[in-house]
């Protein structure tokens, strides 16, 4: 069985199915959030069916460029994650902690660059339901594009604040040398989550801002 | 160690940064195409397509489904189908139903019987602007 | 050379005790020990006595709705009342109780048991699960004492989103309890791929597995849309986003397919586990191997995928699309198909059985009568013109509660019984059990067949008060239930009692020959004392005498 000192619990006979149970229960995690997300995506499927142009209209009202690089922040920290769990195994674990903490900022930069967004939408009153107060664009179902927008793009913020928060300590564990060789599936499990995370923004990303 | 883990090991950090170069391309090209308006619905579709492009280069590299199959794959395949299916019986319901039975849009608001106004969209102020 | 489907290399030459002392629940001792256990075997024994307190307030609440119904006006309590207490009465037998109870309690106990593992994938989700079934109880009990929601469990908009009475506790209990389902199923699924032992392959697992596998597919897959769904409820709710709003473009209608494309999968969460204990049951009782071992199997896969594919005839007069309705009411008819072939299946394993009708099997044969009175009138209700008529009348809660309580309370008290020796050491009174399992059928039948015949003459339900040409049947479901809760009554003290003054039931007193049955009683904490080998499939009773190798 296990040597002692060594990472494999006492019910699984080697590292390998560990870590393979860790893997699957991941993506068996990951099914759920899609299932999550898949709500909404219903939801804003059947309002742009049945308000096409309220969606076209209200979709001009926000910035592509903040968008897009918002894209490129998100796809530069997959990067960067992946990069960290591939230095894990080669035990480099200094550099997988530095390329996490990369990941944290980059998660920082999307957040940031949500806010000032959100901030315009509030005081132009681009906003769901009730709190609708945008005079110039008046059809039926302009205040569901944003009733969609915002509950799209929050849920996937709070997403991106766990990731950090599960990014942040897998740094400090790396850090540490907790992690390295045959045991990075700490690593690979908490970055399989904040691949989810960007995965999510890749179709959001079109379907919000390039109607 | 199995072969599978010697497989993820063989490649070094430049496919991943390979990906991540091709991902940048794939943005580029969704957002130029997203300037031009393409008549029908096509400009979704495309949009959609390269999406689906993207999260695959994501899914199959960065998350390592090259490698590791099985269940996995068996995992994500079965959350497309559901996913696929609530939104394909959802939809399918509102684009045939009775269009007075959907919420009120532009092109049924006008076949609305007169009545009070209290079932209108918040957003228009009158029926009179039809 | 044993017969057993299980060889265990024998740690000594001592027969094995009749009563093992030292067994998981006294391997440690204090309420610590028990709060942060992470044991598979205690896990399920606190899932037990959590699921048990959930079903007494829930039958509280039936009880509560029956009683106040026995007149045609106001009985016992106001109307508001009533409201509240058919709302929670759904709300805690569903979410509490027929959804956590079979794979809570025996999943955890009994999958590692049967598989020859050590312990489920991840023992601390494990623990967290069992917490965030507490914090959702906790939280769903702090709704009804501040107030309490008068939706009905389904929680329908707008009128969810416009009551004064509070929603909101009892949908952030939902969602809680949701996460703790979610984090179950992931577990038995992993467990399942992962930790089976050599020589236990796919088409060796016991039934029980692969309809707990089953069940918890469908809890990974459909579990989020709820939690998706009382989260705008929620958002609706308090700050009016307008997502099922027709006033500012929202379709009321939405809200329904997305609650129904985990409600109605969720029927099957609660009888699929059911469906796995009357495998288990069956073989051990009629002492066959279950006849057609492929087809029962795969047939909870087949159930769990079609299930998916049959929410919107709940949707039939609700404004959904003929189209959609038409595709809903077929689709919904597959599930009849492959329920119909685990029913066939499982009356071919009595034929020539020898059987032995102790009360484990009486509920066996409780839950075939009960599932085929049910599922036929589900046919029934699945096609769209009778539908018409029988909506949201007595007749469909009639048709439910053959399911829910006839099938999966049925198959919850069949698993109480059988696994009772194993979890605890002790026999119960088999005289006692037997009387018992007949008020429950008795009770059931005058509960809920008037309840048929009240729907069909047009009684609604969840009404306060009806008129009184409906009395009669009223009176005589009431009663009904009465007989049905003193047999609940009953089954409670006789356990109770045999925890102190049952017999030492000896590791295995029904002869069974499940994978489960070949440890001792109450097992140890390492579940088996050395790691047995599998040889033959499970309940493989061929070559048999059986009855000469036990006792």
């Amino acid at each position: 069985m296990s040597a002692p000192g060594s990472h494999v619990a006492h019910h699984f006979p080697d590292l390998e199915t560990q870590a393979h149970a860790a893997r699957l229960g991941m993506w068996l995690f990951l099914a759920t959030e899609v299932l999550l997300f898949a709500g909404l995506f219903t939801a804003y499927a059947l309002y742009r069916m049945l308000y096409p142009s309220a969606f076209a209209g209200a979709s001009k009202l926000i910035e592509t460029s903040m968008g897009a690089l918002n894209t490129v922040v998100l796809i530069t920290s997959s990067l960067t994650v992946a990069l960290a769990f591939h230095y894990s195994k080669e035990s480099r674990s200094k550099l997988a902690a530095a390329l996490l903490l990369v990941t944290l900022a980059l998660g920082g930069v999307f957040l940031v660059v949500k806010y000032l967004e959100y901030s315009h939408h509030f005081h132009d009153g681009h906003l769901p339901g009730r709190f609708y107060s945008y005079a110039a664009l008046q059809v039926p179902g302009a205040s569901m594009f944003w009733t969609v927008y915002f509950l799209m793009t929050g849920l996937h913020g709070i997403h991106v604040v766990i990731g950090m928060g599960v990014l942040a300590w897998l740094a400090v564990g790396a850090w540490r040398g907790s992690y390295g060789g045959a045991y990075s599936t700490p690593l690979e499990v908490g970055g399989l989550y904040w691949h989810l995370v960007d995965l999510v923004w890749i179709f959001l990303f079109p379907l919000l801002y390039l109607i | 160690m199995s072969a599978p883990e010697h497989a993820s090991h063989k490649h070094g950090p430049g496919r991943y940064v390979a990906v991540w170069a091709a991902l940048l391309v794939f943005t580029a090209l969704t957002v130029g195409l997203g300037r031009i308006h393409l008549a029908g619905g096509w400009s979704i579709v495309i949009a959609m397509v390269i999406a689906t492009v993207k999260a695959s280069l994501v899914v199959l590299f960065f998350m390592h489904m090259k490698e590791h199959g099985g269940a996995s794959r068996l995992v994500l395949a079965t959350t497309l189908v559901f996913v696929a299916l609530l939104m394909g019986l959802v939809l399918l319901d509102n684009a045939t139903r009775f269009p007075l039975a959907n919420p009120p849009t532009e092109a049924t608001l006008p076949l609305m019987p007169p009545g009070p106004d209290a079932t209108l969209p918040a957003a228009v102020p009158a029926r009179a602007a039809h | 050379m044993s017969l057993s489907p299980v060889s265990i290399p024998p740690p000594s030459a001592e027969p094995a005790p009749l009563f093992n002392e030292r067994n998981y629940l006294v391997a440690e001792r204090g309420w610590r020990s028990w709060l942060t256990t992470l044991d598979h075997k205690r896990i399920g024994m606190i899932y037990l006595v959590l699921t048990l307190v959930a079903f007494l307030l829930g039958g509280i609440y039936a009880m509560v709705i029956r009683v106040e119904l026995l007149t045609p006006g106001p009985t016992i309590i106001e109307a508001v009342t009533y409201n509240k207490a058919f709302t929670l009465h759904g709300v805690i037998m569903i979410l509490l109780f027929m959804i956590p109870a079979i794979p809570g309690i025996f999943g955890n106990f009994f999958i590692p048991l049967m598989i020859g593992a050590r312990d489920v994938a991840f023992p601390r989700l494990n623990l967290l699960s069992v917490y965030l079934y507490l914090a959702g109880m906790l939280i769903a009990i702090f709704g009804m004492i501040h107030g309490g929601a008068d939706t009905g469990w389904t929680f329908y908009t707008p009128y969810s989103t416009t009551t004064i009475t509070k929603v909101w506790p009892i949908l952030l209990g939902g969602f809680i309890l949701g996460m703790g389902s979610i984090v179950t199923g992931l577990n038995f699924i992993v467990t399942i791929h992962t930790l089976r032992a050599p020589g236990i392959t796919w088409m060796k697992m016991p039934l029980f597995i692969w309809s707990a596998y089953a069940t918890s597919v469908i809890q990974v897959l459909a579990t989020p849309v709820l939690g998706i769904t009382l989260l705008l409820v929620a958002v609706e709710n308090v700050f009016g986003f307008g997502v099922f709003d027709p006033a500012r473009g929202g379709d009321p209608v939405l809200f329904q397919h997305l609650f129904w494309f985990y409600s109605h999968p969720a029927v099957y969460i609660m009888i699929l586990p059911a469906m796995g204990v009357i495998s288990e049951v069956i073989q051990a009782f009629s002492r066959k191997n279950v006849f057609g071992y492929r087809a029962v199997a795969l047939s909870s896969l087949g159930i769990a995928f079609v299930g998916f594919f049959t929410w919107g005839h709940h949707l039939f007069t609700s404004g959904q699309s003929a189209v959609d309705a038409g595709v809903f009411g077929v689709l919904t008819m597959f599930v009849g198909i492959f329920t119909a072939i685990k029913v066939f299946n499982w009356t071919a394993t009595l034929y020539r059985g020898s059987i032995s009708f102790q009360t484990p099997f009486a509920y066996v044969v409780a839950f075939l009568f009960f599932l085929v009175f049910g599922g036929m009138t589900g046919i029934a209700l699945a096609t769209v013109a009778l539908d018409v008529h029988w909506q949201d009348t007595y007749f469909v809660v009639a048709h439910f509660h053959f399911i829910m309580v006839g099938g999966t309370i049925t198959g919850f008290l069949g698993a109480i019984h059988y696994w009772w020796p194993k979890m605890t050491g002790k026999m119960y009174s088999e005289k006692w059990g037997l009387i018992a399992a007949t008020f429950i059928f008795l009770g059931f039948n005058f509960t809920f067949v008037p309840q048929f015949l009240l729907g069909n003459a047009g009684m609604p339900r969840r009404y306060y008060s009806y008129p009184e040409r409906f009395w009669p049947l009223n009176v005589a479901s009431t009663a009904g239930a009465s007989v049905l809760a003193l047999g609940f009554v009953i089954i409670l003290v006789y356990l109770l009692l045999s925890l102190k003054y049952g017999k030492p039931a000896g590791p295995n007193p029904w002869g069974s020959r499940g994978y489960e049955w070949q440890t001792l009683s109450p097992p140890p904490v390492e579940n088996f004392e050395s790691q047995p080998t599998y040889p033959r499939p499970p309940h493989d009773y061929d070559d048999a005498n059986p009855a000469k190798e036990f006792h």
